[in-house]
């Protein structure tokens, strides 16, 4: 939050120069060219209308896809030239999507050890960790549940829970809280939150609402693909009051 | 949870899908099992029935067909002269329709020859002398037949006494009808001819004896052909045939499997797109993703396996008292067979599993998420 924020001095997490992407050989810019910074510990929010391009821009940033031109770089590496971008995934970033993306025929405890696989963790020791980060979100009663069984705000309370599987230092949410009603989704940006402020998490979070944006440490607007506008403490803009 | 229970979920998926998949396959695995098990159980067989008639080699001409071309009967004496030989004895065979039979081994031995040396009768007597127009049955002979001591055998236009009920200590023997070659030339319209020498070598003949004497034989004999007992399977034409055929069978009972699980596969991994894309999006690695379409092929072809093996074993067994089959052959139901069988299953499998496991690994996590 703003009284957290960074200094400029702060190491970058993320940095990204003329970053582009195109689908359909070119016929579609959904990126035209992004400058972007994200510093160690920061809360970033990205902000647009649809189609503005911020989830191009966080599956970039997660390696879910890769860009069509520009740099991109996590911690000074090159994302798109990483020989193991798997490990990046499993173990630098945690991904928390809108859609709460759990595998339907497993259990709430199965679902968080799913990362865990890639992280030489024992049997017991997934399931301990599972346990452990489900009950920190407040579902250790609900372990043995099928996603199917759960409420919109729980699913993505578990969604969280295994994008922190193998502790990463960035979390990267996708309109975390867009499937979800008002009361749901303040539970479930709290817990964000506490989790920036608690695990020292570096958050870039996507999302269309305005009051939401506000409580980051720096707000990026975006429009057709490009980055419009900064916000950050220093400079006030209407959406930092809520 | 383990790797495991990923892949076991990911089958129950679909119950019915699997459980037809494990049909198909094990269908599949069923025919290897029952045909090779014929094939071998054939082989085995007439080894017993050799060895426990001590026979050391063969002279016969196998010309074609199932049983050899029939040859004059004083070849015999020409063979029984060579040094290394200690005994020798003919036979007339022929595997023909008898009654209500379709295939039954009718065995016309040469009178005194050692081949009568084994027989134990358990009923009735043995044949009185080498004119006595009689036979005696082989226990399942007698069975497949329906005979009993004082009943009558329709041999061609003749019909023959049976006078007695005899174990010969093998299958194939038990499945045979036996008489005295002499009645057997006789009602075959073969006089002077038979078409099978069995020789017993002197002890301590090795190796090469047993070459020099099949060179012997080949002087004296050039059309015919001698081979050591533990050979003779091998070399006849009829099982040749036999066995190319149960093996291009089952060839294409396991072609059909591996379409089957791969049709199987691919549907899985269309139909898991948007879980495969949640996978490589938490770190999974490419790898990881194959491994788990792999191993659920796999999988598949080793419950398929299993399941292919107790269906074929147990058709082998029904197959077995069939009068067709039965005291023709022991069915082949060794460990090896039924390992090979597993193991022919689970490479199915997992040859099935390479395409899909493939196509999954190409996925890209932002597509397939959003799929």
């Amino acid at each position: 939050m703003a009284e957290n924020a960074p200094s400029a001095s702060t190491p970058s997490v993320y940095e990204a120069r003329g970053l582009k992407k195109e689908f359909d050989g070119g016929k579609v810019a959904a990126l035209r060219g992004v400058d972007l910074d994200v510093r160690e510990g920061e809360f970033v929010a990205i902000t647009g209308p649809s189609g503005c391009g911020k989830s191009t821009l966080l599956q970039l940033l997660g390696s879910l896809a890769l860009p069509s031109e520009g740099s991109l770089k996590f911690r000074g590496r090159s994302i798109p030239d990483m020989p193991d971008p798997a490990h990046y995934r499993s173990h630098d970033i945690g991904f928390v999507f809108q859609a709460f993306h759990l595998l339907p025929t497993f259990t709430v405890l199965e679902n968080v050890q799913i990362p865990m696989f890639e992280g030489g963790l024992t049997k017991s020791q997934r399931r301990d960790r599972a346990a452990e980060l489900l009950e920190s979100v407040g579902l250790g009663h609900r372990l043995t549940h099928f996603p199917s069984e759960l409420s919109g705000g729980e699913r993505q309370r578990v969604a969280i829970a295994r994008g922190l599987a193998n502790g990463p230092s960035v979390v990267l949410a996708d309109e975390p809280t867009g499937n979800l009603d008002s009361a749901n989704a303040e539970q479930i940006l709290d817990l964000l939150l506490k989790l920036h402020r608690d695990r020292k998490v570096t958050l870039v979070l996507v999302t269309h609402d305005l009051g939401i944006a506000g409580l980051a440490t720096r707000t990026i607007r975006m429009k057709d693909g490009r980055v419009v506008s900064e916000t950050s403490p220093s400079t006030p803009s209407p959406a930092n009051h809520p | 949870m383990t790797f495991f229970t990923i892949v076991t979920r990911g089958l129950m998926r679909r119950p019915v899908r699997t459980g037809l998949t494990l049909a198909g396959i094990s269908i599949g695995i069923a025919a290897v099992v029952a045909l090779v098990g014929m094939a071998w159980g054939y082989e085995k067989s007439i080894g017993k029935q050799l060895d426990v008639i001590g026979i050391d080699m063969i002279v016969s001409n196998m010309g074609g067909g199932i049983m050899p071309k029939v040859f004059d009967a004083n070849v015999e004496e020409k063979v029984a002269s060579l040094p290394k030989i200690k005994e020798t004895t003919s036979l007339l065979m022929q595997l023909i329709s008898v009654e209500d039979a379709p295939m039954i081994m009718v065995s016309g031995r040469k009178w005194g020859g050692f081949t009568w040396h084994q027989l134990k009768v358990v009923e009735g007597r043995m044949i009185k002398d080498e004119h006595e127009p009689a036979v005696v049955l082989g226990r399942l002979a007698a069975e497949v037949l329906k005979k009993k001591i004082g009943d009558t055998v329709l041999l061609d236009s003749e019909e023959l006494n049976v006078v007695g009920i005899v174990d010969g200590g093998s299958v194939v023997e038990n499945g045979a009808i036996i008489l005295s070659l002499a009645v057997m030339q006789r009602v075959t319209l073969n006089e002077g001819k038979v078409n099978f020498i069995d020789i017993r070598l002197q002890p301590g003949t090795d190796k090469n004896g047993v070459t020099e004497t099949a060179a012997e034989i080949k002087k004296i004999f050039p059309e015919g052909r001698a081979v050591k007992a533990s050979e003779v399977v091998g070399t006849s034409q009829g099982f040749r045939v036999a066995q190319a055929m149960s093996w291009s069978t089952s060839i294409l009972a396991i072609a059909v499997g591996i379409l089957g699980v791969m049709n199987t596969m691919l549907m899985t991994v269309f139909e898991r797109t948007h879980e495969i894309g949640i996978l490589l999006a938490v770190g999974w690695r490419k790898q990881r993703v194959m491994l788990m379409v792999l191993f659920e092929s796999a999988l598949l072809g080793l419950l398929g396996g299993i399941l292919g093996v107790l269906l074929g074993a147990a058709g082998l067994l029904i197959l077995e008292t069939t009068p067709a089959i039965k005291g023709m052959l022991e069915p082949d139901l060794s460990p090896k067979l039924l390992i090979t069988s597993v193991l022919i299953a689970v490479v199915v499998g997992l040859i099935s599993g390479l395409y899909p496991a493939w196509r999954s690994s190409r996925l890209s996590p932002a597509v397939a998420i959003q799929s």
